[in-house]
């Protein structure tokens, strides 16, 4: 019953986010672009750390999650939790589209099609 | 010569020598009346004297037979008895120990000495041993269903777990949270009664869990977790895996009693600290003080002296269970009163419990499995000292960090730093070759080596592509790299990008908990096919 791997850490989420889930704010998605502002300091969390160590780079939250295997959800929370304490700034997608606020639906299928082909 | 006989020979002689005499009287009346009576009040004496002397060896038997009675019952109460009953009670079968205690057994000098006290040695070993056997029954009962309870909630927080990183949804996810929460303290449940019935621990860690993840999960295992504040806990400190889940099990009971006996409104701190005996966990609650009488049966409790079930009275396990696993795994608790006004409890986790990782970020539970955060660790450990801060973006991020990390950091090569944005077209190939022969596709091997062998692999730096694709910087954003100064071009070639295109869209597309490195293993991969 017991299967190693599957559930291979101590720590339950909702003590990572003291029972909250739902993030403090709600403008974060996947690939919302999360930069350290400072570096990890004594008191935080080793999550925390492990993502302003991340973002030394600009990074977005779905990789963030992965790299520390936290539901998406659960890394939301904690980003905004660096966000609210200024210790990281959040880049939205789409205001980094140089200020256009469609892209060409051709332009975007032809993205599409040449990631397919990846 | 025996009582019995010199009993009855003086018997004889006495009423002889009366019936004697008195023949001799009746049978010479001729003689006088002076002799008759004479003889007949001999004859009289002496039977008296006789019956006299009978009665007084009669008395002296009795009494000596009565004394060496008492003695056989003194010994039989004071000796035999309570030596058979603790054989018993030590875990010999009843007839076993019946044996020993026969002339010929192994226990001839305490074997009783009369039938009677056979009978009543065989009556009291047999019904103890009947009540231990019902006593281990019940107790072996207990342990299999407790170790069954155990493993069901184990797979279904694992389940829970996985559930939780299926569903997005923040309803959902509270849901399953509450429900995680509640299963997590009914398995606490479980593994205290596992503990006090003697079975095996419910979890093994394979691997040494760090010390913030040991006290998160006692913290997950209780009530009222939120009130709980970690403080101070070093980073490399581990607890072996063979005692992770025990010391956690002490933990998240010392917890509960603190959050349980202190206003609710307060707040519970945990300190880690490292002493030359090893690692002291301080729980400090904000309650009231304990009175000495508490303190010396808390003490008493979790002193690690035999245990006494009886005792218990199944709303307070806490206590028990933490000492029978302070006694498993030689940890020390003690009692105090708190400066903070309630109580605290120390908890000595001995040295040879405690294994260290010298770095930082290996802590964290995911990067132990992945490289890229154990470089980063060490990254900002070297890099603390000098500056603090990390440089941010808004710093010419280009050349102080890259020079910071370059320099203060053995364990990353600096080819690697350099592939993807310093690689020429006409180079780039011969690290690509390079890389493919001497790099396994799985990108866990890197992490521990760190040998550089294959450093030259045109690895994707997290983030800095974007910089890097984009030398001017995004218009808008001030963090963007300022000039394109210390970074050269960036690679022209287009499969470059398709790679890093290609690794995003997995990471986009792909489940982010279990293929955690699968962007960066295919980012290589998808590399060398090109």
């Amino acid at each position: 019953m017991n299967r190693p791997g599957t559930d291979d850490r101590p720590d339950r989420l909702y003590t990572l986010t003291s029972g909250r889930s739902r993030p403090s704010r709600e403008d974060l998605d996947l690939v919302t672009l999360i930069v350290a502002e400072s570096g990890p300091t004594a008191g935080l969390s080793s999550e925390l750390a492990a993502i302003l160590r991340l973002c030394v780079h600009p990074t977005s939250v779905v990789e963030i999650s992965a790299e520390l295997g936290l539901p998406v959800s659960i890394t939301k929370i904690l980003v905004s939790d660096l966000l609210d304490a200024g210790r990281a700034t959040a880049r939205h997608p789409r205001y980094t589209a140089s200020g256009r606020p469609e892209l060409d639906p051709a332009t975007l299928e032809k993205v599409l099609v040449g990631l397919r082909a990846l | 010569m025996s009582p019995t006989r010199a009993r009855s020979a003086m018997f004889v002689w006495g009423v002889t020598t009366g019936a004697l005499a008195g023949v001799v009287a009746f049978a010479a009346p001729a003689e006088g009346e002076g002799f008759a009576w004479a003889v007949g009040g001999a004859a009289v004496a002496s039977v008296t004297s006789g019956l006299a002397a009978w009665f007084r060896a009669r008395e002296r038997l009795a009494r000596d037979r009565y004394s060496a009675l008492e003695a056989d019952a003194v010994r039989f109460a004071d000796t035999t008895l309570p030596a058979a009953l603790t054989r018993v009670a030590e875990g010999a079968t009843a007839e076993r120990v019946l044996a020993e205690f026969t002339r010929t057994g192994k226990r001839a000098a305490l074997a009783p000495a009369r039938p009677e006290q056979v009978r009543a040695l065989q009556q009291a070993v047999r019904a103890l041993g009947r009540s231990e056997a019902r006593r281990a029954a019940a107790l072996a009962a207990c342990a299999n269903a407790a170790g069954r309870m155990q493993a069901m909630s184990t797979s279904a927080l694992a389940e829970l777990r996985e559930m939780e990183e299926r569903h997005q949804d923040s309803d959902v996810l509270a849901d399953l949270l509450h429900v995680d929460h509640r299963t997590a303290q009914a398995g606490r449940l479980a593994d205290s009664i596992a503990v006090l019935s003697g079975a095996r621990s419910g979890r093994r860690w394979a691997r040494p869990i760090a010390m913030e993840s040991v006290l998160r999960g006692a913290m997950g295992r209780i009530a009222g977790y939120r009130r709980v504040r970690l403080r101070a806990v070093p980073p490399s400190l581990a607890i072996a895996g063979h005692a992770a889940e025990g010391v956690m099990h002490v933990l998240a009971e010392l917890l509960d009693n603190a959050c349980n006996f202190s206003p609710p409104s307060t707040e519970v701190h945990a300190y880690v600290s490292e002493v030359p005996a090893g690692l002291l966990v301080t729980v400090e609650d904000s309650g009231l003080t304990m009175s000495d009488s508490a303190l010396r049966r808390a003490e008493q409790a979790v002193s690690g002296q035999a245990p006494d079930l009886s005792a218990l009275t199944g709303t307070r396990l806490g206590l028990a269970v933490v000492g029978h696993l302070a006694r498993k795994h030689d940890l020390t608790v003690s009692f105090r009163p708190s400066a903070t006004g309630g109580t605290a409890v120390l908890v000595l986790v001995p040295r040879h419990l405690i294994s260290r990782t010298d770095e930082p970020a290996a802590a964290t539970p995911a990067s132990a499995a992945t490289p890229a955060p154990a470089a980063g660790g060490s990254e900002t450990a070297a890099a603390r000292p000098a500056g603090g801060t990390i440089p941010s973006q808004r710093t010419p991020v280009g050349a102080a960090g890259a020079g910071a990390t370059a320099d203060a950091l053995p364990r990353r090569r600096p080819a690697e730093r350099q592939a993807p944005a310093a690689g020429s077209p006409a180079d780039a190939p011969v690290a690509r070759h390079d890389a493919s022969t001497t790099e396994p596709p799985s990108s866990g091997s890197g992490s521990g080596s760190g040998s550089g062998s294959g450093s030259t692999l045109p690895r994707r730096r997290r983030g800095q592509t974007f910089a890097a694709a984009h030398p001017g910087g995004l218009p808008h954003t001030p963090g963007a790299v300022p000039d394109g100064g210390d970074r050269p071009a960036p690679s022209p070639r287009p499969a470059a990008h398709g790679a890093r295109f290609h690794a995003f869209r997995q990471a986009v597309t792909g489940q982010a908990g279990e293929n955690s490195t699968t962007p960066r293993a295919s980012d290589s991969a998808s590399a060398e096919d090109r």
